[in-house]
């Protein structure tokens, strides 16, 4: 007993060694801000900025008054909408293999969506008036627009849940259950993907909407959002198909697809940066204001660059290891996949760098706000 | 028979009707002339007393004054509860520090017609208000309808709809609409909507005691405020200048408008601030695309082989 304990603590003061050490040599290296320098382009110059006028630094602009709700709207809401486009996409191009992945992107989706009014509605000033959203339609404000879409995704994501729950018999063999799960899925999922697609990417739009320099400058912000909200989903289905034991040749088809949207998310998100300049440095920049720290360990690295080598290298050892699998397969049951620890690191750190991606935006969209230098300068310089 | 069964039918409308009412579009007010406020900075005293008219005729709540710890400003910002905001900008000093225009401004400190802001050393008031824009980004991103424009061509939210999502707050490039802490709902400056309605003009205005605060017709105030900036440029105030007046600013210009005696940033001003609803286009356009790439990706992942 006492050698084991040994052991442990002193692992655990190597542990504690290695982190600062690794935390010193961070801060003599200055990485963090390195990349933000190359990923925004812009050089901070203080002594420069310390020469613009301003009215006592006081903010130029009102603070958001969105909060942790929004935070998790957007991120459930992205989940929802990118469930719906997977499990769609199974049920419209698959497989009988990928049944797995349409029977739970279907719940998946749902139960992500079930929160959202909720949220939606803690979020307002006066949320008994919340049905005051319905007065209008109109095209250029993109709340109206995500409002109506938030409605209609609902109808279709709650009845291809139902459909679905129906024809896995969940809800009992009276006539309302046999009538339900004889809709077509597959008919509802044609406008159902469209409007999914709308949900994942409006509320970027909506972002850029505004007059806060960081979310609006560039006007990428939607096509980062719309690639989050597939690159997680794809990766909460392929944690749920993992733990389950779902045949390998599905699993491949998610993992492709959560490649792709990775790649999509990092290039969207260096378009963002590079067109924000100056703007971007609350989300990227290491100072009092600035969320880089949490941007470059969750988000940047930890959340996309990271898993999205992983999953590399993963497709890659499964191409070498292709050719002898589809010839087992003809003869024998289909490959299962097992519980492998960097599938399920993989998908968790999608879906952790999926949350902190909208948590730094708002969050530094905030901070960005205060910033009246920043806010003059957005407002000077040519767009 | 028929006539029988017909007879229940009306009552049902009725009740359609009734149950319809909120969706009623109602006829808008016949529209009256354009008005706005032209507010000269170079007359402003710094007195407050367009804050506290304000405050009294609107029952606007105040806070306990703090000291800014700057100048006399205590209000500090515009907010649900303070539509009109005094800034005060100490510029002593500015021209000593030996940099464009030292010989010019010695110049004009000795000229006959000096008056206080011809002197280098000097404050610069600016009384701010809403600027009730022609094209209100605060107006256009209001998802409920509650921000409308009035007959009078101004910006008005109406408390009874607005349910607070605080999306103009983020929509406006000014910083000016901001949502109530007690109540719930965005508050603004409304152009005192209910004195506008009665034939006066708005409480700041008429109390102003060196007419900085201007209340008329908007194409009236600007040709009065052209004449204003030719008689400063005349009299050698070349910094004057005008912000909102024409039809610059936002598309369409500002309906509160100012002339100021430096460049907008020393007022917190944006220079040429973007529409917001600008952006839609552009930023839909980039999600589509991405949207569309990924749909096709996701296509060629899931089809069969």
């Amino acid at each position: 007993m006492q050698p084991e304990r040994q052991s442990f603590s002193a692992w655990l003061a190597t542990g504690q060694a290695l982190a600062q050490r690794l935390r010193q040599i961070s801060r003599a290296t200055g990485w963090m801000e390195r990349l933000a320098v190359l990923s925004t382009g812009y050089h901070p110059d203080p002594e420069r900025e310390q020469q613009e006028p301003t009215y006592y630094d006081y903010p130029a602009l009102k603070e958001p008054v969105w909060r942790w709700e929004i935070v998790w709207y957007f991120f459930l809401g992205g989940l929802a909408a990118g469930c719906y486009f997977i499990a769609s996409l199974a049920a419209l191009f698959g497989d009988a293999e990928d049944r797995a992945t349409r029977r739970t992107g279907y719940y998946l989706s749902s139960l992500a969506l079930l929160p959202c009014p909720l949220l939606l509605i803690k979020d307002l000033g006066r949320p008994e008036r919340f049905l005051n959203m319905l007065r209008m339609f109109k095209v250029r404000s993109p709340m109206s627009m995500g409002v109506w879409c938030l409605v209609s995704f609902s109808f279709f994501s709650g009845l291809s849940a139902l459909i679905q729950a129906a024809r896995d018999q969940w809800l009992g063999r009276w006539w309302g259950a046999r009538w339900l799960a004889r809709l077509p899925q597959r008919l509802l999922a044609l406008p159902g993907m469209a409007l999914a697609l709308f949900l994942g990417g409006y509320t970027g739009v909506l972002l850029a909407t505004t007059s806060i320099p960081l979310w609006s400058r560039s006007k990428m912000l939607g096509a980062v959002f719309i690639s989050s909200a597939i690159s997680t989903s794809s990766a909460l289905i392929a944690l749920v198909l993992r733990l389950s034991a779902a045949p390998v040749a599905a699993l491949h088809k998610l993992e492709r697809l959560e490649w792709g949207a990775l790649l999509s998310e990092l290039l969207a998100l260096f378009a963002f940066l590079r067109g924000s300049g100056r703007a971007a440095r609350a989300l990227v920049g290491s100072g009092p204001a600035e969320y880089g720290p949490r941007f470059w360990r969750f988000v940047a690295i930890g959340g996309l660059l990271l898993p999205w080598l992983l999953q590399t290298r993963l497709l890659l050892t499964r191409r070498a290891h292709g050719e002898a699998a589809t010839t087992g397969a003809a003869t024998k049951q289909p490959e299962r996949s097992r519980v492998r620890f960097s599938g399920l690191l993989l998908s968790l750190l999608v879906l952790i760098g999926g949350y902190f991606l909208r948590r730094t935006i708002i969050e530094a969209g905030h901070s960005s706000s205060r910033d009246a230098r920043t806010t003059l300068w957005h407002a000077r310089a040519a767009r | 028979m028929a006539v029988e069964a017909a007879r229940p039918l009306p009552g049902v409308l009725k009740q359609l009707r009734t149950l319809l009412e909120p969706l009623r579009k109602e006829e808008p007010l016949p529209p009256q002339t354009a008005v706005g406020f032209f507010t000269d900075t170079s007359l402003c005293i710094g007195c407050k007393a367009c804050e506290i008219a304000c405050k009294q005729w609107n029952q606007l709540p105040a806070r306990e004054p703090v000291w800014a710890g700057t100048s006399y400003d205590n209000t500090r910002e515009l907010n649900a509860i303070n539509w009109r905001h005094v800034l005060f900008i100490e510029r002593i000093g500015r021209h000593e520090a030996g940099d464009h225009d030292g010989g010019s401004a010695a110049e004009t400190a000795a000229a006959p017609t000096e008056l206080p802001f011809f002197n280098p050393d000097r404050w610069l008031m600016l009384s701010d208000v809403c600027k009730h824009c022609a094209n209100a980004p605060c107006l256009e991103a209001c998802p409920t309808g509650a921000i409308i424009r009035t007959e009078f061509d101004t910006v008005y939210v109406q408390q009874d709809v607005c349910n607070g999502c605080g999306y103009c707050v983020v929509a406006c490039p000014f910083g000016v609409i901001a949502r109530d802490a007690l109540g719930g709902t965005a508050r603004k400056c409304t152009l005192c909507y209910d004195r506008l309605k009665d034939g006066l003009e708005p409480a700041c205005a008429k109390v102003c005691p060196t007419d900085s605060i201007v209340f008329g017709p908007v194409d009236q105030l600007r040709q009065q405020a052209q004449a204003r900036l030719a008689q400063l440029h005349e009299r050698g105030l070349r910094e004057a200048r005008l912000y909102g007046a024409d039809d610059t600013i936002l598309e369409g210009g500002l309906h509160a408008f100012f002339l100021l005696l430096d460049e907008p940033a020393v007022y917190n001003l944006p220079e040429d601030p973007s529409r917001p609803s600008r952006h839609v286009l552009p930023a839909s356009f980039w999600t589509a695309l991405v949207a569309l790439a990924l749909g096709l990706l996701g296509i060629f992942s899931f089809r069969r082989r």
